[in-house]
Order: C-alpha cells, then structure tokens, then sequence
C-alpha cells in the first residue's frame, strides 16, 4: 500500500503544477488584451446622457474592484488567485452585472449532459463493434458497418452535422433543429420537460456520434485483430474456451487500456463545450458562451471557462492514471 | 483416469497388439499462400504415417522448420488459413471411443479439448493471458471438464497445484508477477489438471536454463507417470529427447524419416539423417571437432525429387535422387525411410563411419 500511497501523492503535486501554469497561462493571455473592462463598462453606460466626473469617479474605483483591477500588477494577480480559489471571476463584461460563475453554470449542465451521453454512448458502442469486427472476422454486416465507418470517418464534422440537419429538419422535418428545450416549455412539468430537453438532443447527439464512432471503431478493430494472434487467446481457442469468453476477458480486456486513456481525454474535453455543434444546433452550452465572450471580448468570462476545462481536462487524466492499474495489473505504482 | 504402475505401464506400451491411442494415417498438410496472384504450396507436412501407443513418451524432433510444429498442429486440430489437411486422417482413440479428429463437428471438438486431448503450448511465457489472475485461467480452461463445482473444484486445482510443487498462492497472482520456471510449471498444471489421456507438448522448454529444464522435464515425466497419459514432445533438443522420451521420431523436410525406441535411436541410429544429429550431440571425453551438416534444408515450396536428404546425404546413389523412400519396418518396432539402408542395413554403418570426422 506503501508505494501506492508515494505514487498518489507524486501524482497529486503534479496534477497540482499542471493545474496552476495552465491558469496561469490563462490569465497571462487574457489579461494582455488591449481591452480595458472598466473604461468599456463605463463608456457603455454613460453613452446616453451626461454623467458627473464624481460619479463616473466612484463607478471607476467599483468596477477596478469588482473587475479585480485594483492595485500594482502584483497585488492583482494575488487577488485573483484569492478569488479564484471561491469560485468568483467577477462579473461578465457582455452580459454586465451577471457573475462570470453564474453564466457558466447556466451553461454547463447543457454541455455536459449532451458531451456525456454522446462521448460515453460513441465510446460504448464504437468500442464493442470494433471488437466484434475485429474478432469475427468473417461476419458480413460487421464487415459492411467497417466499410461504411471507415467511409464517413475523413468527412468534416460540420458536413455531417449540416446534413443531418437538412435531414431532419427540413427533408423529413421530424426532430427540432434548434435549442435545447422548446421557448414555451413548461419548467414545472418534470417529466415533460425531460422528454422535450432529450428530443433537442437527438440531433446534436447523432451528429457527434456519426462523426465520433469511426475512430473508436477502427482504432479497437486493429487493436483487437493484434490481439488475436497472440499466444494467450490461441491457446485459449485450443483449451476450447467459449468464444464469448475469450472475446470479452482475454481480447477486449487487453485491448480497452488505451481505448480507456483516449476516453479521459475526451471526457476532460468536455468542459471546453463542443464549439461546432453547439453553434449548428444552437444549443445553449459553455461552447457557443465561449465564442460569443471571444466575440465580445469579455475576458473575465473566457478565463473563467479555460479554468473550468483545465481543471476538467486534469481532472479526467488523475482519476484514469489512478484507476489503471486496475485496467492493467502490469502496470503498478511505477 | 486410471493410474497405472510404472512397471505395467511400460508392458502395456510394449504390447504391440494394443489399439494405440492416437493413429496419424498418410497425413499431408500444406500451407496454400497466394503471393502476388502467384498461388505457391508449402509442404509442411508431406505423408506422414504414425502412432502413439498408451502411457507412453513419444518424441518429435527435427531441425528448425522440418514441419515440427505444423505436425503437431493438424494433430491438434489447430487449423487455420492458410494452413490446410490435404489428405489424411487423425485418429485418436480415447477410452470412451473413437475419434477421427477432422470428423468432428466445433462442440464436439470442444468437448474433447483439455479432457482428454490438452497441449502445452511453444512459448509458455505468453499462454497465460496478462490480465487475468490464474485462477480464473483455471477455470476457464478446466471448469467446464471436470465433474467438481465450486469448492471441490478449488480443492482439486490446489491439490494438483502442490503436486507440481507450486504453492496455492499463485492462484492469486497475475502472470507477470511469477518467475519463469514457475509460470512454465503453471502453463504444464493448467494443461494437466483435468487428467487427459493425451498431451501434445510443444518445446515447453525450449526457452528456459538447463537447471529449471531439468526441473521441469522431471515434473511432466512425473505427472505423465501418475495419470497414465501419452504425450507427444516435441523439441529439436536431441539430449532432452534422449532424457525423456520412451519412442523418437525423426522428421526432416516435412517427413518422418526414422522412428524406433529411443535406446535403439541413440544405439544405432540407421538414417543418415539421423547419424548427424546424433554425431553433434556433445558427449564427456569426446574432443573431436564437431562438423555441421553440408548444405540447407530443402524449400518446402519447391520439393525436391526422390529423398529430400540427398543432396546432403553422404551416402546417396541413383535412386535417392529418383524416387522419394517408403517408410518401412527394419525390424519390430523399428522403420526408416532410406533406400540404402533398406537395400542391406550392414552395408550402412561402415559407410557412416567413414563419413563421419
């Protein structure tokens, strides 16, 4: 346990480093824009009609506090780290007094549960095809399904994306193409709610699955198919152990370890939103919050989401170093 | 499973009229390649006739690529693309009946496997799958042929663990964390634990020092004896051969082209084939030099005429070069294909050692 407990503690200081230079990155770029907030917010709000230079004064001396702008460089960025450690990047610039927190989690749960029911369904179901394409060789719809995946998976993903749209939204208008539940849609219904938040869905989550499943698919199929001419699967083949045995416990279980490390990753990348579908699908999600506080320049809210995905990109990467050993026993507290 | 004294044992597999239990009949296995849309075949195995009595140690040896492992794979049942049987048969005749190998359907194939006929495969450091602790190797190679559930199941495993000197605790480990000699004493268990009648043993241990070797000859002889199975070994190690094996075969070039008791091998080998191999084993207060065999082994793809020995055989004449040599019994118990030495078997040995530096 002993050596466990001196790999978990490295492991720890490291997700730690890479934690604090990452944000401090972030603050870095963010804070070298030529953008001022405070002069921004003010020219905003004394656009219409005179103000008194006393007043316009004291808004200044708030907002530099608020923005967290008070001070040398120095006592800013201690400042910022205090408030970063509470959860608070100060209000948002585009949306002026909202709290940069609070417009990201407004979008997060959308970005999540759309990223996480469609990473973790392509992974699932591009993973066991893979394997079974890889093991039974010679089954013709698995072989069809190869031929297919391995056709659609250069196609761009926006083309994908729009085609599904025109699909379904236009050809055989039968989902809804837009949103991620309807204008009118009753809050106080549960039931209803859910049921119209998962048809938006569909669109989006089909999409990213027919653009996500070829590589997940391919890449176990050629894992597998190496992992069937080694000598333990062989010799289980002759011992006459059942085919869905040796599939599931001496092929699949050596082969999902990378397939699992490809899965963290793109579980961290959840929190970056997905840009694309979420601009297509008009979904309400941290990815089109990001581009529109690009758009505006409103740093404060894109520090705050590249902290979110710095934490959620470590985070996912920690939690899979330490549950591989029990993927790979080989692999130990080395 | 019976357990038959050695002594009755070694009568047993002296009386010639007994059925043997496992009967190879003109077996051709060819690799079919298809290279650059040029279709070549690789006569791995080309006419092979032998048999393999009970309780007895039968051994197959030969030099790299003389067909070893494809034999024993047909023998198995291990078939596979671009491996093919041309002609042939397999048969194996168990206690609870016949069986011609290529006859059976994939379940019935299955149910004989590891009961009956088990293997010890080339490599037995990668047998063991990686991520699976060895007790659940056990139990998917041995749960579904043995009568015992569940505890009794777990005792049986134990017992024959100890019986291989291993201690239970292993069960409990993954591969990567035994020594060697230890997983090769693992892979022989995991092979033995259901009692089969017969063992094909490929080079179990070909990868390990002379110390752990011995060890674990010692241990197969042992488990051999106690269950009264027959095991085919095979191993281009003549000195493991001439320590273990009851009958030897000698194959080159994907035939058989001598067998007979091992004593009588070592004694007096009769081919020429066989003499060389013999000759380069190392033996204390020999100091002549050791000289290679002329020449390489013939390409498979391209067969030669007549013997494929010939044109590294000191002794070859007209015919050898003509008409490939039958197998033909030279005395009980005792065949070699060679047209010289069945011509007059007197003439050979003079001839031989003459050639011989």
């Amino acid at each position: 346990m002993k050596p466990y407990l001196t790999y978990l503690s490295k492991r720890l200081l490291q997700f730690a480093v890479v934690v604090f230079v990452g944000i401090n990155i972030a603050y870095v770029v963010t804070h070298s824009t030529p953008i001022n907030p405070v002069e921004q917010t003010i020219s905003a709000a004394t656009a219409y009609g005179s103000t008194s230079p006393e007043a316009i004064e004291m808004m200044r001396r708030s907002l530099s506090e608020l923005y967290g702008l008070e001070g040398s460089p120095w006592q800013q960025y201690l400042s910022f780290w205090q408030r970063v450690l509470v959860g608070d990047f100060g209000p948002s610039l585009s949306a002026f007094p909202t709290p940069v927190s609070e417009l990201i989690l407004r979008a997060l749960p959308w970005t999540v549960g759309l990223l996480l029911v469609s990473t973790l369904l392509t992974w699932f179901l591009g993973n066991l095809l893979g394997g079974l394409a890889g093991y039974y060789r010679e089954n013709r719809v698995l072989r069809a399904f190869g031929v297919v995946t391995a056709g659609l998976h250069p196609v761009p993903y926006y083309v994908v994306a729009f085609v599904m749209l025109l699909a379904f939204g236009y050809l055989w208008p039968i989902l809804p193409i837009s949103g991620g539940a309807s204008m009118a849609a009753d809050r106080t219904d549960v039931v209803g709610f859910a049921l119209d938040v998962v048809i938006h869905s569909i669109l989006p989550v089909l999409s990213l699955m027919a653009a996500g499943i070829g590589g997940w698919f391919m890449g176990m199929r050629s894992l597998v198919s190496n992992i069937v001419t080694e000598d333990y699967v062989t010799y289980a083949e002759l011992a006459g152990v059942r085919r869905g045995k040796i599939l599931r416990h001496y092929v699949m279980r050596n082969a999902i370890g990378p397939q699992v490390t490809g899965l963290a990753l793109q579980l961290g990348a959840i929190f970056n939103g997905a840009i694309i579908t979420e601009q297509v699908f008009g979904y309400p999600g941290i990815g089109s919050l990001l581009i529109s506080a690009v758009h505006a320049g409103d740093y404060s809210l894109v520090l705050g989401i590249t902290t979110i995905s710095i934490l959620g990109v470590s985070t996912m990467v920690l939690l899979i170093d330490l549950l591989y050993p029990l993927i790979d026993p080989r692999v130990e507290a080395a | 499973m019976t357990l038959l004294h050695p002594a009755a044992a070694s009568a047993a597999a002296e009386d010639d009229a007994a059925i043997p239990l496992l009967s190879v009949d003109r077996l051709k296995a060819y690799y079919r390649l298809k290279l650059f849309g040029i279709d070549r075949e690789v006569r791995a195995v080309d006419d092979v006739t032998f048999a393999i009595g009970r309780n007895e140690i039968y051994g197959l040896a030969g030099e790299s690529s003389s067909g070893k492992s494809t034999l024993i794979k047909t023998i198995a049942g291990a078939i596979r693309p671009p491996l093919a049987v041309e002609t042939g048969s397999v048969c194996f005749n168990f206690s609870d009946g016949t069986r011609d190998i290529y006859r059976l359907t994939p379940r019935e194939l299955g149910e004989i496997r590891w009961k009956r006929l088990s293997y010890i495969m080339q490599g037995s450091m990668s047998v063991l799958n990686p991520v699976r602790r060895i007790r659940h190797s056990f139990t998917d190679f041995a749960l579904p042929h043995v009568p015992e559930k569940g505890a009794a199941f777990a005792e049986r495993i134990g017992r024959h663990l100890e019986r291989l000197h291993l201690e239970r605790s292993v069960l409990d480990a993954y591969p990567h964390e035994l020594s060697g000699g230890m997983r090769q004493r693992v892979a022989i268990a995991l092979a033995t634990v259901c009692g089969p009648e017969f063992i094909i043993a490929d080079e179990p241990t070909t990868a390990l020092d002379v110390i752990v070797q011995k060890g674990v000859l010692a241990m197969l002889r042992g488990i051999q004896r106690e269950l009264g199975s027959s095991v085919l070994f095979v191993t281009h190690d003549m000195a493991v051969h001439a320590n273990l094996t009851d009958r030897l075969g000698i194959m080159y070039a994907g035939r058989l082209v001598e067998e007979g008791r091992t004593r009588d091998l070592f004694r007096q080998p009769l081919h020429p084939y066989t003499r060389h191999l013999i000759s380069s084993l190392p033996q204390i207060g020999d100091d002549t030099p050791k000289k290679g065999l002329e020449g390489s082994p013939p390409n498979l793809a391209a067969p030669l005429s007549g013997c494929r020995f010939h044109p590294r055989c000191p002794l070859a004449i007209d015919i050898c070069r003509r008409e490939a040599p039958p197998m033909v019994a030279v005395a009980p118990g005792r065949r070699v294909a060679c047209h010289v030495v069945t011509a007059s078997p007197d003439a050979v040995a003079p001839a031989m050692e003459e050639v011989r530096p």
